[in-house]
């Protein structure tokens, strides 16, 4: 493959879809300003902790390991919010790119220049699955940056002071991690990519409704025919699952001591990590189906001759 | 050196009608411009399609020695295509779509673009939907003149423009790209833009070749007779392939390569003999079978 006519499509995508660009830097524009205007930093702030929330925070101040998981942990929940705005962004994206070329017959346009269709599908799965994230990572990794900035002019010399210690070598493994988390995700989320490509490159109108529809019917069928929801659990499972190896839940509100909270922190540090997902069958499985549907998709346009 | 194009039996049926190739049978030659004229639904478009690989169709074609069914990718670097008007798309940034082209393209050559566009009124930091359909169709032209290929289809270019683009359309095309070496491959049913542009023409009805000849050649092969009405019943007789009428005076054309037609000398008799412009052929062929009728 030609690196400089990749990097063309690649860019060629990014035209189009502006918003694959300014959504991860808006939402990230969101969080900064919302920790900014969450601040005052009059000096004059208030803490009501009770006993116990000081005793945490006071074992905190001299605890560094679970300090350092607890900024792991927090840091990293700021990820969140840019993750589900880049899904909500990609699925449109994926819909979209194989369907306006056909509705606005631009697709003479690009099928005029020597760019063979494997190309042009594969510049679109490799932005949804590699170019997006990878940008989501870099604006998440300098706003988390920003945000520490403002949390740790806001909680000096508070109680909550511990949360504030910037954990250099914790920083830096959190990003390899969530690195190697954007990575083991477009392996997961590959099949999905493609279905959505391939009812984009399938559908005469309304691809969305083309993506969703028949696994809603399919869904239904299977409840009143045999009032199971093995398809259900099965596309929740490719949907979700990843976030099901990405626990990011700390439930203490039953008034657990605090120490049972550290532990429960500490595994979630450990659970940011989807290194192990590589070895079930489940991922594979759904990449030899995403090879297949792309070159289904490849075949679609190749030949669909409507424009 | 080989046909650019060479179309033996090519045939095209769509799922639920007739055909829409019925077996062509063609040679286009290096270095020619060739109009490939038809009437609406003749087949023109379809053609095209079958010569770029965008459709799929039953016989041989070769283009530029390329099966365009297996071979398109490649063939591509060699031929350039503006299908009808307006298919860039309306998101598009002109300097980003010289950066796409260069990009993707090896024989685009950036500097040339960027000399035809500036003899245009179009801002590099536009998007095509900001512009106008004339201006559209200038930037796809610049896009394409500065790509060194060796065959250029060209789709009813320009369908919706103005006299004056469609005429610099042509002008440009004529005296800026076309160098003998190069193809170009015309469909239109505005027959009279191009007529003096061409060196061969294809005619194309009903999904078959009805007349396949250079211009140089239509003089010894078509005559027209121009005469009043005193002489219609004379020049009926002698077989046209069509006649008409004009302010009083009747047209008539006769195809002289067939057996048994007049000669120029026989037909000075009844009036004044030329040769039919293409548009007077056009008509009178895709009128066909309907001799002595108006």
């Amino acid at each position: 493959m030609n690196l400089k006519l990749m990097k063309t499509l690649l860019w060629r995508e990014t035209w189009e879809h502006r918003g694959l660009i300014w959504a991860p830097l808006i939402t990230a524009a969101v969080i900064v300003l919302t920790a900014l205007l969450s601040t005052n930093f009059t000096g004059s702030v208030q803490f009501d902790l009770d006993g116990k929330e000081r005793e945490l925070f006071a074992t905190l101040s001299t605890d560094f390991s679970h300090q350092r998981q607890l900024f792991a942990v927090w840091l990293g929940a700021l990820v969140i919010p840019q993750m589900i705005v880049a899904m909500i962004v990609l699925v449109f994206y994926a819909l979209d790119s194989l369907y306006n070329e056909r509705k606005d017959r631009s697709i003479l346009f690009w099928k005029s220049m020597p760019v063979s269709d494997a190309e042009t599908v594969g510049s679109k799965l490799v932005t949804a699955l590699l170019v997006v994230p990878l940008w989501v990572w870099i604006v998440s990794m300098i706003a988390s940056l920003a945000v520490f900035a403002i949390v740790s002019l806001k909680l000096g010399g508070t109680p909550l002071a511990p949360l504030a210690t910037f954990h250099t070598g914790t920083w830096l493994v959190l990003q390899l991690t969530m690195l190697q988390n954007v990575l083991v995700a477009a392996l997961w989320y590959a099949p999905v990519v493609v279905y959505l490509l391939l009812m984009s490159v399938y559908a005469k109108r309304s691809p969305f409704l083309w993506a969703v529809l028949p696994p809603v019917l399919l869904i239904i069928f299977e409840e009143v025919a045999f009032n199971t929801s093995m398809i259900a659990g099965f596309i929740s499972n490719r949907l979700f699952g990843f976030f099901r190896e990405l626990d990011l839940h700390i439930s203490s509100e039953d008034g657990s001591s605090s120490a049972s909270m550290m532990q429960e922190i500490a595994r979630s540090y450990e659970q940011l990590g989807t290194l192990d997902m590589l070895a079930t069958t489940d991922l594979w499985l759904g990449v030899a189906l995403a090879i297949v549907g792309f070159f289904v998709v490849v075949r679609l346009r190749r030949w669909r001759d409507d424009a | 050196m080989g046909a650019v194009i060479h179309a033996r039996d090519v045939r095209k049926r769509y799922s639920h009608s007739t055909l829409a190739l019925d077996g062509l049978n063609f040679d286009v030659a290096a270095g020619r411009i060739v109009g490939l004229m038809g009437p609406n639904g003749a087949g023109k478009t379809t053609a095209l399609k079958a010569i770029l690989g965008l459709t799929p169709f039953e016989g041989e074609l070769q283009v530029l020695g390329h099966d365009p069914r297996t071979a398109r990718d490649s063939l591509m670097k060699d031929v350039c295509f503006i299908a009808d008007v307006a298919v860039l798309p309306k998101w598009l940034r002109v300097d980003h779509a010289l950066d796409y082209v260069a990009g993707v393209h090896p024989k685009f050559d950036r500097a040339r673009a960027d000399e035809v566009l500036s003899h245009t009124d179009i801002k590099r930091k536009s998007k095509v939907g900001e512009l106008s359909k004339g201006m559209i169709t200038q930037l796809h032209l610049a896009l394409i003149m500065a790509i060194d290929a060796k065959l250029l289809v060209l789709d009813e270019p320009t369908l919706g423009l103005d006299l004056l683009y469609r005429r610099s359309f042509y002008e440009t095309l004529l005296n800026d790209y076309f160098d003998h070496e190069r193809t170009i491959l015309v469909t239109t049913h505005q027959v009279e833009e191009v007529e003096n542009l061409l060196t061969d023409v294809l005619f194309i009805s009903h999904g078959k070749i009805v007349l396949d000849s250079t211009v140089d050649a239509l003089p010894s092969r078509f005559l027209q007779l121009v005469t009043s009405s005193d002489h219609v019943a004379a020049a009926r007789a002698l077989g046209p392939v069509y006649q008409r009428e004009v302010f009083g005076r009747h047209a008539f054309v006769f195809d002289i390569s067939k057996g048994g037609s007049p000669t120029a000398d026989e037909l000075t008799a009844w009036g004044e003999v030329r040769t039919p412009s293409i548009s007077d052929l056009f008509v009178a062929l895709m009128n066909g079978g309907q001799e002595g009728t108006r």
